[in-house]
């Protein structure tokens, strides 16, 4: 008797297994389609560097912080830049916090990829930038 | 069959054909239509296998070829057929090309034994219910040369485990088929599905009253078709993919659609002797009710009848999916155990309960 009880179980469990599969037919998706709409990101997600030149001192605290040793800037009264590359890069943020004026900020861009080394090596003018400095490409 | 085979005449004299071409290109026709159905068959199964474990699964599924990834299998099997054909250093080069047609040659025959409709069934035999179990056994013997040819021991292991799984898998499902033909006393697929006819439109139909055996019957097709949780021969976690390791192109796409008719054919077999074959889900033809020419309606007919068919079958074969999403696969020892001592003593004590009822049932008259 106990026996059939056990057995009666597991076959009820069986069919509980599938009606709990069934039910997920009916919920929303979890994965997106990628390049038509794009998942909403969090306000701390750190992309692609921003480097304002106005506020830069050039106190060159962000050089000593990167673990990578992706970031190099020079700061001089004719022209200042800022050259950071990508391949290093391991976007921790360390620059973004010591920066004692909060000249450089994080954008949400993330699609980086490209078929080309170089391309990822990014240089901020002072010169050539606004007063939002756009980023261009290092040719 | 005898309705389309004067159609099929009348036809051919209208375009002043002689009749002799008529006779010797009739039973061609069938396997032209019966391989242009696999294709297709096919091509949508595994497009609705991919989309339905994406929704048990929470996923999308294929979406990128065509409409709603409608092309996504068309894409695959184009690049199955333009691949390479790698032939393994030290197997035995005539099995292992002959194997994947063994595999696909009987799933294709198995296609012709199914009463589609009242009048359309390719191999009328009186005996074609004995004939479908013979040959659905077949196509292990396919799956165990390419295992021995590949030179592989991944190979060789898959090919054995399938070969021990059929032969204990079949015993059951022969056990059950024996109590559904002693129910409809008659071999012939048509005369069983005629025998659920009943008043209460779904009533007469085998499940109900040879529960046990459909419940027996479905596991054992599972097995038998090699899918999850019974897919040990190509358990891709362990074996690599068992007995299709070594292939690759078109001997591959070859075990692929062989698997895949298999699933179909197996869900339609199930459909035609226990849910009752071509017969309406409404008691009554809708066709019946809407044309009331009966020309029209002798056309008609048929038609409704294959759908309702392919309805049922598209119904097991989505729970047969649903089974894929579900359950893990079986350790090996527990799946003999599962089969020799659980679904073959099930399928004997069905078989001799069916039996005993239908001695009362039918006044003691056998």
């Amino acid at each position: 008797m106990i026996k059939i009880k056990s057995i009666l179980k597991k076959i009820f469990a069986l069919i509980l297994g599938l009606l709990t599969v069934f039910k997920h037919a009916f919920k929303a998706r979890v994965t997106g389609e990628y390049p038509e709409d794009k998942v909403s990101l969090p306000k701390t997600f750190r992309g692609k560097h921003n480097w304002n030149a106005s506020k830069c001192i050039g106190c060159k605290i962000c050089v000593k912080s990167c673990p990578a040793g992706a970031i190099s800037i020079e700061k001089s009264e004719a022209n200042s830049s800022f050259r950071i590359d990508m391949n290093k890069c391991i976007f921790c943020g360390n620059c973004m916090y010591y920066c004692p004026k909060s000249a450089i900020s994080m954008t949400d861009e993330y699609e980086l990829a490209t078929d080309k080394k170089e391309n990822l090596i990014f240089e901020i003018n002072s010169l050539n930038s606004s007063a939002d400095s756009n980023i261009i490409k290092d040719e | 069959m005898n309705y389309l085979y004067f159609w099929y005449l009348d036809f051919l004299s209208k375009h002043n054909i002689p009749e002799i071409v008529g006779d010797i290109t009739f039973p061609i026709l069938p396997f032209c239509i019966i391989a242009v159905a696999i294709i297709l068959c096919v091509l949508f199964l595994v497009l609705l296998e991919r989309k339905i474990l994406a929704l048990f699964t929470q996923r999308k599924g294929p979406n990128r070829v065509g409409l709603w990834g409608l092309l996504q299998t068309c894409a695959d099997a184009i690049k199955l057929l333009t691949k390479q054909n790698v032939d393994v250093k030290g197997c035995d080069k005539f099995l292992f090309n002959v194997a994947p047609v063994l595999v696909f040659v009987p799933a294709m025959l198995l296609w012709g034994l199914i009463p589609y409709s009242a009048e359309f069934e390719f191999m009328g035999f009186s005996i074609s219910i004995l004939l479908f179990v013979a040959i659905s056994a077949l196509p292990v013997i396919g799956i165990i040369l390419a295992g021995y040819a590949s030179n592989n021991k991944f190979s060789l292991i898959g090919a054995i485990r399938s070969g021990a799984q059929v032969i204990s898998y079949e015993l059951p499902m022969t056990f059950v088929i024996l109590s559904v033909v002693l129910q409809a006393s008659s071999m012939n697929l048509k005369d069983i599905v005629l025998a659920q006819i009943s008043v209460p439109s779904i009533g007469g139909w085998f499940i109900f009253t040879n529960f046990i055996g459909f419940i027996v019957m479905l596991i054992c097709a599972i097995a038998e078709i090699n899918r999850c949780p019974f897919d040990l021969p190509e358990a891709e976690s362990e074996l690599v993919a068992g007995y299709n390791t070594e292939y690759s192109g078109m001997r591959f796409a070859l075990f692929f659609l062989g698997e895949y008719t298999m699933l179909f054919v197996m869900c339609l077999f199930l459909a035609t002797i226990f849910l009752g074959g071509y017969l309406p889900l409404t008691g009554k033809y809708i066709s019946e009710m809407l044309f009331t020419n009966s020309e029209f309606l002798q056309v008609f007919i048929y038609f409704e009848q294959a759908i309702w068919l392919f309805l049922k079958t598209m119904v097991l074969v989505i729970l047969l999916m649903l089974i894929r999403a579900t359950y893990p696969r079986l350790n090996i020892s527990s799946l003999m155990n599962f089969s020799w001592k659980v679904l073959l003593p099930l399928s004997i004590f069905n078989f001799m309960i069916i039996a005993i009822i239908k001695y009362f049932v039918d006044g003691g008259a056998l």
